[in-house]
């Protein structure tokens, strides 16, 4: 007899079977050929004639697969498992050819490999197979991962990256401790005590700011430069690019005549000449040898063009504290350690020179800690605003694939049924949830890169740094990291739900929405946790909407609207007294005043928002005060016409004139603080001041203006003291000029007069005084800005998870709607009842986001301003508009649900 | 013989009406139809065997290997408690059926 098997086996090709089923069928068939025959054989025929009679009885086989293939539909495999796994099996593990064993780990090792290759490809598959929900899913990640990579790219190159000096971790700051300001700029003399004592430092070096006017043939260019301690580059550990840095023997008044220039500026200014060390260039009117060319990639106080010795004179001031210390530690010196030397030393020095140096002290901070230490709490803030978007967006995206489990658990528990183990299904899923994640980690990395250019414009100037920010390898694998985690970690419910589904669950349900009861409670709950986050992270973005708005509606006491500022600096070679520079600026602001779109112009040396400036005073007929312990105040020098120009309002008296010239008895203008601080109960005016800017005698008070917000617009006004700028000349000063129209069209003009005046003069940093304003809350602007956009997005995400687990509901219970319908249930009772169902659970998740936000708020607290991080308005403002969106999401499902016809609804099977 | 048209509304009805007494396996269930109808109604493997496998598909039968004694492994069918309701449906259905045809014809007993 005939292997009947073999017979059925080669005439039977159902390839699209599972292989289990497909043997089943097999075996029955050639068990009744067989009985067919053994018939026959029992009727009397020859083996042969039996033989015959039993492969008669399927003469079609084509039809007969046909027919199998019909009925037994249910039990095909997906075309991909029969067409491309066998191959790739085979690839993956090649039959092995008898007598030479495959060891077993390797034999093991390849069929996890091949199930990871083949799960990719099925994954990939499936999610093209259903390109809306893909494409939901992907770029939801997108969002997510994008903005997390943006953010992280900012605090990678502020917060994370080091100084791009050699070693930097060794650099610190030395500041000087002054009693009465806390940290601050340090005095020369206590700088070259410092360097003679200390034993922790291999270098200490002084820094301060100049600025330069080079004339060329393109006319007059300001320079900005930094004054440095001859050792600042061995300090470093940077070599010039051409020529070299300074020596010791120029840090002396008089062989300072020497300059090293940026990259940027030999390639700007000279030409990216090579031979230009030991050329000669006119700076202020000086000759001044350029010694070396740094490198491209080195950047040392901000953008300056280039770097002078810092030349002290033999006896410098104590009482001046104008300069920035850098040091470099010893080996095996810490912080801490050179801390409490600089203390010991400083306080050493207080008692020597009680006069000038009186109870101050010295404090070390690590030069990156010092740099970025203003900023962080904005960048960490972000950083957790953006976490909280992945969060959302993985709630979201695992809520979407839940969905679809339930949908494919048909499919689960088929895989289930024909031997799939469960650690096999939750890979399965696995590959799918990373599938999606890293095509929206690849669109979030690219949404990350376009947003670079916005976020470095938007940081400009109030994020230290802000140039350097791009994607480079950290941020890469940061982006890969979190696609990797949030893929594991959205897809992994999903896939554990998916998994417990067996045959008879899902048999028992008809094979329809297998998973919809105990999936609900995992989607509701993905949901509230939503909801949750998005009330923090709305709730964070609204304060700090509020404290910036209140912010730039506070009252600055001045009207930068319609004003132009400029600085003008007189080299003081070409302008060596007081009265050359007195003539100068009494011409330009007579020649600014005589142009027809100017009303009028004025000048200080300290304009609000750009610098500050203080000096100590005595008040005449007070008992003298101890050293170090004298009030003090704002200092500006002003010209006739400043405070009209600025719009500050004379309460008293009378403003500075033409009168108050340089010979003129000397006066003084204070401001309502001044006199609310100093002279509280009595006139001011006719009251004298001596003020400690080198003049003597005591200054007259002739007038009282109104405070101004000179520091910040979030710094109360402090006390001011204007002094008429002929009886403390300066050689850089701010110009001010009102006009009625726009002051963005005023340069030209301006430009000219100058020129007319002295062809060698540049005006520079020109902008109108609200442009310089609002500079000074860009941190805070640009902390809002992306709060906002952050939060923006967690709305959004939150309305379509929401969106998306009503809609599934409103789908499922079509039925049950239909019902309803049918037994008399309005179209408003149908609104009522899947509206209300979704607002349950957005209100349970705001309650539960409330209760995180008020615990969270005072972590925010440092960058809020007039708002307590608790503000009921910005609370319920925040609720009102997540349930009105929570609203809207669920009654565009909701509207769907109203038109259930009920016929249709129960027919439904 | 009758036309496979007229056999095959009715295949599923006689396959289901067999197995009600007892499980058999598929061999027999073609032979049985062949026998009681005295040969008038032959069901060929192509046409029998799919639709067993669709009645098992719709749960309402429910096949199992059993190897008795003496004999080869086989796979008997019997009915579930979906099937006999299916089936005592169907044969409701039929009784009606060809009661209303008979009247028509004018071969009713009554």
């Amino acid at each position: 007899m005939r292997d009947w098997c073999a017979f059925v086996r080669a005439h039977l090709h159902l390839p699209e079977l599972a292989p289990e089923r497909e043997s089943r069928i097999v075996r029955e068939l050639a068990a009744q050929l067989e009985d067919f025959y053994r018939e026959a054989i029992v009727g009397g025929a020859t083996e042969a004639d039996a033989d015959a009679h039993a492969c008669r009885q399927i003469h079609d086989w084509e039809r007969m697969a046909r027919e199998v293939r019909l009925a037994d539909r249910r039990h095909a495999r997906p075309r991909y498992d029969r067409i491309v796994e066998p191959r790739l099996e085979r690839f993956v593990a090649p039959p092995v050819a008898s007598g030479s064993p495959v060891p077993a780990v390797t034999r093991g090792g390849r069929v996890v490999l091949a199930n990871i290759l083949r799960d990719t490809r099925y994954a990939v598959r499936q999610l093209l197979r259903t390109p809306g929900f893909s494409s939901v899913a992907v770029l939801t990640l997108a969002l997510g991962i994008g903005a997390s990579s943006a953010i992280f790219s900012v605090v990678n190159a502020v917060l994370l990256r080091p100084m791009p000096y050699p070693q930097s971790h060794d650099l610190v700051r030395v500041h000087e401790i002054l009693q009465k300001f806390g940290r601050f700029s340090v005095a020369p003399a206590t700088f070259l005590d410092w360097r003679a004592q200390n034993t922790v430092f291999e270098r200490i070096v002084a820094m301060n700011t100049t600025g330069a006017t080079l004339v060329g043939a393109g006319g007059a260019e300001r320079l900005s430069g930094g004054l440095v301690s001859w050792d600042t580059f061995e300090m470093l550990r940077v070599q010039p690019a051409l020529g070299r840095t300074f020596r010791a023997d120029e840090e002396v008044p008089g062989k300072d005549n020497v300059i090293v220039v940026s990259h940027g500026m030999w390639q700007r200014r000279l030409g990216s000449d090579p031979t230009i060390v030991g050329q000669s260039l006119t700076l202020n009117g000086r000759a001044i040898t350029i010694v070396g060319v740094m490198p491209a990639a080195f950047s040392f106080m901000g953008d300056v063009d280039f770097w002078q010795p810092l030349a002290l004179p033999p006896n410098p001031s104590r009482g001046g504290h104008f300069l920035g210390v850098i040091a470099r530690l010893k080996p095996g010196v810490g912080i801490v350690q050179a801390g409490a030397e600089m203390k010991a030393i400083s306080e050493r020095l207080a008692l020597q020179y009680p006069s000038a140096s009186a109870n101050e002290s010295a404090e070390v901070v690590g030069l990156h800690e010092s740099v970025v230490a203003g900023i962080r709490p904005a960048l960490v803030t972000l950083l957790a605003a953006v976490g909280i978007v992945i969060l959302i967006a993985c709630a979201n995206v695992a809520n979407l694939l839940l969905v679809r489990a339930s949908v494919r658990g048909k499919e689960m528990a088929i895989r289930t049924a024909l031997g799939a183990g469960r650690a096999r299904l939750v890979l399965q899923m696995l590959c799918e949830s990373l599938a999606l994640a890293v095509a929206g980690g690849s669109i979030g990395l690219l949404l990350a890169y376009l947003a670079i250019q916005p976020i470095q414009t938007l940081s400009a100037g109030s994020i230290p740094r802000a140039a350097t920010i791009s994607i480079d390898g950290t941020v890469l694998l940061f982006a890969v990291v979190v696609s990797v985690a949030t893929g594991i970690l959205f897809g992994l419910a999903p896939a554990w739900q998916a998994s417990r589904n067996t045959i008879g669950t899902v048999l028992k349900e008809g094979g329809r929405s297998s998973t919809a009861s105990s999936g609900r409670w995992v989607r509701n709950s993905l949901l509230v946790a939503e909801v949750g986050l998005s009330i923090v992270l709305l709730v964070g973005a609204t304060l700090l909407l509020r404290s910036f708005s209140r912010l730039i509606n506070v009252d600055p006491g001045f009207r930068p609207e319609h004003v132009l500022a400029f600085r003008v600096a007189l080299p003081p070679a070409a302008y060596p007294q007081g009265h050359h520079r007195i003539a100068f600026f009494d011409r330009l602001l007579q020649s600014l005043d005589a142009l027809p779109e100017i009303t009028s112009a004025g000048m200080t040396q300290s304009l609000p928002m750009r610098g500050d400036y203080v000096l100590s005073f005595t008040i005449q007929g007070q008992p003298a005060p101890k050293p170090n312990e004298e009030p003090s105040a704002n200092y500006r020098v002003v010209s006739p016409g400043y405070f009209e120009t600025i719009g500050i309002p004379l309460l008293r008296g009378r403003t500075v004139t033409e009168r108050d010239g340089e010979k003129a008895p000397k006066v003084a203008v204070v401001d309502q603080k001044f006199v609310d601080r100093y002279f509280p109960d009595r006139d001011p005016i006719g009251q004298g001041i001596d003020i400690g800017n080198g003049t003597d005698g005591f200054f007259e008070i002739v007038g009282v203006v109104g405070g101004i917000r000179d520091d910040s617009l979030e710094a109360n006004p402090a006390p001011t003291m204007y002094i008429p700028f002929a009886q403390n000349t300066f050689s850089g000063m701010w110009v001010v000029a009102r006009t009625p129209g726009d002051p963005a069209a005023l340069p030209a003009a301006v430009r000219q007069t100058i020129r007319s005046i002295d062809s060698t003069l540049p005006a520079f940093a020109m902008a109108p005084l609200t442009t310089v304003v609002s500079e000074s809350v860009a941190q805070r602007r640009f902390s809002m800005l992306l709060l906002g956009v952050f939060a923006a997005i967690a709305l959004f995400l939150a309305a379509v998870g929401l969106y998306g687990v009503v809609a599934y509901t409103v789908s499922q219970r079509t039925q049950e709607i239909g019902l309803r319908m049918a037994i008399g249930a309005q179209r408003n009772d149908v609104l009522r009842l899947v509206v209300g169902g979704g607002m349950k659970l957005a209100l349970l998740g705001v309650v539960i986001g409330l209760v995180v936000a008020l615990a969270l708020g005072r972590l925010i607290a440092t960058l809020l301003y007039e708002v307590t991080p608790f503000d009921p308005v910005s609370y319920s403002a925040t609720i009102f508009v997540l349930l009105a969106v929570c609203a809207l999401a669920c009654y565009v499902p909701a509207r769907r649900a109203m038109r259930v016809d009920p016929i249709v609804a129960l027919r439904q099977d | 013989m009758f036309s496979s048209e007229l056999k095959k509304g009715s295949t599923e009805m006689l396959i289901l009406a067999l197995l009600e007494s007892q499980p058999r396996h598929g061999y027999e269930i073609g032979k049985l139809i062949e026998s009681r109808s005295g040969g008038r109604l032959t069901f060929a493997l192509p046409t029998l065997y799919p639709t067993l496998l669709r009645l098992e598909n719709r749960g309402w039968i429910k096949g199992r290997w059993v190897e008795k004694a003496g004999q080869r492994e086989r796979c008997f069918y019997r009915l579930t408690p979906e099937g006999r309701r299916v089936l005592a449906d169907r044969q409701e259905n039929w009784k009606a059926y060809v009661a209303a045809v008979n009247e028509i014809m004018g071969t009713g007993d009554a």
